[in-house]
């Protein structure tokens, strides 16, 4: 890794909202290292890392698996199959967070629920805070954003956690919002809104960005190298890249002058995205002292798999359907955690896979040693002919909690002040649905599109949090869990969506 | 299957892996007392002429409607490229071959067709893969290898500043699909001062600029939108578009990519504007292989095997299977369009043959001849088998939504949202298939949707996802399959064939492609307004005996074509 020195400093503001803020230096520290000599404390960071499957096998006890044809029964596979409090007894799907060390640093909370209309399917009959109806959709909106879904589209309705508290911050990026799976990978349909976890106000869904290496280039570029040869080459390059860009947005007003009002919005929001990006790479490049380098670029070669071949489960084929999102969400958790520690930013979301998920787990399954010939929503339906029930949705939950765990240990890893950068972030976990009652019908249970027996996963110190236990909340609102963590990350107010009210637990 | 527990399509749990919607048809949800289950799609009342429509299009020896006739021109606005546009501009431009917008740009929502302006929006994530995307074509384009397909002249030096103009001004002239003006050309100049600076510590020369130019056109909004403004006409929000305007929606419609010279070379006559002039480039640029690549693609987003769930192998014969009759039936041995479903013979190398039981052809791949009429022309391939299958096996009703929603243009609303449409129907005792979708038809409650799209899928059960025949269940040879269905209003049939003679024999196929076609070239679902050009064009079609290069002519032809209406904002 090189080191890089730091250009001038300033406070700009571009047309669509990009701040950028002063950096932070070791110097600016007070004498404790725990917050900054002049202003407040050390910068909060947020982040979701989201999970686009649920927690259990459709209709399988959550002790009853059957792996390469033999039935098993046995109990700590479920992810809160587990005593409450503090040194619980480590299930399956944690397994990546103890092998890190990392059992003492985020709390588990299960049994909550979203709440739903048992008898009406009627979008007018949905409570506050609660879930449409809809078999796959009607929950999303209500887990991102605290507000109820009358359809059964996934859109969120309010804006997402991660929003509001980027809307706090003033670094060079309010956020980065970040997806793993970059292709839907079935035939004859597409996202339709399960790509999306980050919302603005008035449920404006926010596109994430898919390709590591663009997000290594939006966060690094402006980077100026101490080495005095490479600084001139990064001069070079940091001014034709401006020119470049000012071509273009000087023709702003003589382009928008000619069109009518539908073209003068479209176009405009274009030019505004292009004037931000002129804003980030004018601004300078926010550090925070040592630990604030530049990273190696992430391989420009990943893969782009093909839809699944064959099948959701059983025929589908060995090499389709996939991605490398192993290495995608590695590389994209690798950029977060630098961006958190250079300041760039304070707020991420990543979303390794999206929701309903279809991307061939025969790979990372292959990996962590069970073979599974299907796509992830079909894992938690019926997995394979050989290999179904609660094992396997855990060891592929398992696989996603790894990435949170990798950017949890990160995190950890990299000192700040007195402590480390996880002693300053709220980092949730959020798979996208639990394994209780079914939202369709109400009446069976263990279900995997299930809003009911929902787990979130809380990690890092910020704000008090007080990590390191499993709490059996009483049907709380995952909307209360994010809150707490929003909460944690600097937000003053109660209230999230329609969901009012923090989990005072998660604060010792 | 359902496991429908709130509706009791069928039983609370589940036992097998076939999958199917139970899908409320028409405006009324599954359950709901309905006399027309299954209702025409907005936009589909071809029969419609609309009072104030226009007469019968040129095809029909009415001569064309002038301009100022609100139901003549459609709306629209910028078009932003799809990432299959994009490609072929590179492609065609650049020779860059690569299709890098695939690697950096996120997918573009299908509805089935991937142009639709309607959810295209800018976003932080939109632009900073643009510049990506910018970045690296310019440099492969710059490249010692290629750099003679992009730099028409061989500069003298650094700092050639006419060697510089002429390379702008052919690039832009291909990007921004019309000549720049020499403010343009003036202002892209500038960036020869990277070429020229006196700097020991980086490498630079002439074709650093060259670089440089490239970066910023490709990300220009006015490269990467189709802008059109057009003059005023007397109607309000109504514009006539200039020549270059209607040189790019002549080759973007035809060719998927910007005008080649000679469509801009007609542009800067002046041409383009007149229905003789259209009619002559339309002839020219559909003998073009472009063409086929993009009527190809067309008939594979519209008939949902843009990607087919198969083996490479078989997916690439499937492919030439069905582009190989697309070309037939319209380009080697132009007949009517309807051919493509009623067509006896079909394409196919060793393997499909004998994937579909036919007799190999001589010299490995040719045409054959299906032995009976139960398979007959495009919804016998492999490739619309397979699409709007289900997880490990076909789906009736999948199969039935994807014939009324694509071939017939009816609107079948999504299921009831209590039905769980993840698991096939469930009955524990019933081995067979079929058996479990007994439900959708003895109960009230399903039948209204279902007996609406079932009966289609059934009469196509004996086809795999793969277009094998088979007889009975897959490892169950007691679940004999009836190989026979109805398209519900037109009758019973067996087998592909003849659905496909059902549908073109009920005069409504062939509207349905033409609200398909008509959406594409808007870039959007076509409004109740559009009808009466949409009947008028159909009528002109019919006329033509269903030539499909003839409509294709008659549409950029008609004055519609030209015109432009001021969307209107929400």
């Amino acid at each position: 890794m090189r080191k890089f020195i730091l250009p001038r400093r300033s406070l700009l503001r571009g047309l669509g909202g990009v701040a950028v803020g002063l950096p932070m230096l070791e110097c600016m520290l007070n004498g404790n290292g725990d917050a900054l000599a002049q202003a407040g404390a050390l910068p909060k960071r947020y982040a979701i890392v989201f999970a686009g499957q649920s927690i259990g096998g459709d209709s399988w006890d959550e002790d009853k698996s059957q792996v390469a044809g033999v039935r098993k029964t046995e109990t700590g596979h479920f992810i809160a199959d587990t005593a409450a409090g503090a040194g619980y007894p480590v299930t399956t799907p944690l397994k990546a967070l103890e092998k890190l060390g990392l059992m003492g640093d985020f709390s588990m909370v299960s049994n909550l629920k979203i709440p739903w209309n048992t008898t009406s399917a009627d979008g007018a009959m949905v409570p506050a805070g609660g879930a449409f109806r809809d078999f796959h959709g009607g929950g999303a909106g209500p887990l991102l954003c605290g507000t109820r879904s009358t359809t059964s589209s996934f859109k969120a309705a309010s804006i997402t956690s991660d929003q509001i508290v980027a809307g706090l911050n003033k670094t060079t990026l309010d956020s980065l919002v970040l997806r793993a799976q970059p292709s839907w990978y079935l035939s004859g349909s597409d996202f339709s809104g399960r790509q999306y976890i980050s919302y603005k106000d008035g449920g404006k869904a926010i596109e994430a960005q898919t390709n590591p290496g663009i997000v290594y280039h939006s966060l690094f570029d402006a980077f100026t190298p101490k080495d005095g040869s490479e600084q001139a080459a990064h001069d070079f390059q940091l001014r034709a890249r401006k020119s470049v860009l000012s071509l273009i947005t000087d023709k702003r007003e003589r382009i928008l002058g000619k069109l009518g009002t539908a073209d003068k919005a479209r176009l405009g929001a274009h030019f505004d995205e292009i004037r931000d990006l002129e804003m980030r790479i004018a601004a300078a490049p926010p550090m925070s002292g040592d630990q604030c380098q530049k990273p190696t670029a992430p391989a420009d070669n990943l893969p782009l798999g093909e839809d699944n071949a064959g099948s959701g489960s059983d025929t589908i084929g060995t090499n389709t359907g996939y991605s490398d999102e192993d290495t995608r969400a590695r590389l994209l958790a690798d950029l977060i955690h630098m961006a958190f520690v250079c300041d760039i930013t304070r707020v991420a979301t990543l979303q390794i896979t999206v929701f309903q998920s279809h991307m061939n787990v025969f790979k990372i399954s292959t990996d962590f040693g069970m073979p599974i010939r299907a796509d992830l929503h079909e894992c938690g339906h019926n997995g394979d002919a050989t290999t179904r029930g609660q094992l396997p949705v855990s060891m592929c939950l398992g696989w996603h909690i790894g990435h949170y765990a990798y950017l949890m240990d990160k995190l950890k890893k990299t000192p700040e002040g007195a402590g480390t950068v996880l002693d300053n972030s709220a980092i949730v976990f959020m798979p996208e649905a639990g394994h209780g009652i079914q939202l369709n019908d109400s009446t069976a249970n263990f279900q995997t599109h299930s809003v009911d027996r929902m787990v979130l996963l809380v990690g890092g110190r910020a704000g008090g949090l007080m990590p390191g236990r499993h709490i059996v909340s009483q049907n709380a609102h995952p909307g209360n869990v994010l809150l707490s963590a929003m909460q944690a990350a600097g937000y003053t107010g109660d209230k999230f969506g329609e969901v009012t009210g923090k989990l005072p637990e998660l604060f010792g | 299957m359902h496991a429908l527990n709130g509706l009791k399509c069928s039983g609370p749990r589940f036992v097998a892996l076939a999958s199917v919607f139970c899908v409320a048809a028409s405006l009324v949800a599954c359950g709901t007392d309905s006399s027309s289950p299954v209702g025409q799609a907005s936009g589909g009342g071809a029969q419609n002429g609309g009072g104030n429509g226009p007469g019968p299009g040129p095809g029909a020896g009415n001569g064309p409607v002038g301009p100022g006739n609100l139901t003549t021109a459609s709306a629209s606005v910028a078009r932003r490229l799809s990432r299959a546009e994009l490609s072929n501009t590179l492609r065609d431009v650049l020779g860059d071959d690569t299709v890098a917008p695939n690697k950096f740009l996120n997918d573009d929502v299908y509805r089935p067709f991937d142009n639709d302006y309607t959810v295209q929006a800018a976003s932080r994530a939109l632009i900073e893969s643009l510049e990506a995307l910018a970045d690296d074509v310019a440099d492969r384009a710059v490249s010692p290898a290629n750099r003679g397909k992009v730099v028409p002249c061989t500069p003298t030096g650094p700092g050639d500043t006419a060697c510089l103009k002429t390379t702008i001004e052919s690039l832009g002239q291909r990007l921004y699909r019309r000549p720049l003006s020499a403010e343009q050309v003036t202002a892209y100049l500038t960036l020869q001062s990277y070429a020229t600076e006196a700097n020991a510590d980086v490498p630079h020369d002439f074709y650093t600029a060259v670089n440089l130019v490239l970066r910023s056109m490709l990300q220009d909004p006015e490269v990467l939108y189709r802008i059109e403004t057009g003059t005023a006409t007397k109607e309000p929000g109504i514009f006539k578009l200039d020549s270059y305007e209607v040189a790019s929606r002549l080759s973007f419609l035809l060719w998927g990519s910007g005008p080649d010279e000679a469509l801009l070379d007609s542009a800067k006559a002046g041409g383009l504007v007149d229905a003789a002039s259209r009619t002559d480039a339309a002839t020219r640029l559909l003998t073009d292989a472009h063409a086929r690549g993009q009527l190809e693609r067309f008939h594979s987003m519209w008939l949902g095997y843009r990607a087919i769930p198969a083996s490479p192998e078989l997916a690439t014969a499937f492919n030439t299977e069905t582009n190989k009759l697309i070309e037939k039936v319209v380009f080697d041995q132009p007949s009517s369009y309807l051919d493509l479903f009623t067509s006896s013979q079909t394409y196919v190398n060793g393997p499909l043959a004998t994937q579909y039981g036919l007799t190999a052809p001589a010299g490995g791949a040719g045409w054959v001849s299906y032995a009976d009429d139960k398979r007959a022309g495009i919804l016998s391939h492999g490739s619309v088998l397979a699409a709007f299958s289900k997880f490990s096996d076909t789906s009736p009703t999948q199969r039935g939504i994807f014939v009324q929603t694509r071939l017939l243009c009816n609107k079948v609303l999504p299921p009831p949202a209590t039905v769980n449409v993840d698991q096939p129907p469930a009955a524990a005792d019933k081995v067979c298939k079929l058996d479990r979708y007994d439900a959708h038809r003895t109960l009230a409650s399903c039948s209204s949707c279902h007996g609406q799209l079932d009966p289609i899928g059934y009469g196509l059960e004996n086809y795999d996802i793969g277009g094998k025949y088979r007889t009975h269940d897959d490892g169950h040879a007691e679940c004999v399959l009836p190989d026979k269905g109805a398209l519900p209003g037109f009758g019973e049939f067996s087998g592909p064939g003849q659905l496909a003679r059902l549908l073109v024999d009920s005069g409504k196929v062939e509207a349905c492609f033409m609200q398909h076609l008509m959406t594409y070239a808007a870039g959007r679902e076509l409004r109740p307004e559009e009808d009466a050009s949409k009947a008028a064009l159909l009528a002109s079609f019919k006329a033509d005996g269903y030539g499909l290069q003839q409509l294709l002519t008659h549409y950029v032809a008609d004055d519609r074509f030209s015109l432009r209406q001021e969307e209107v904002v929400p």
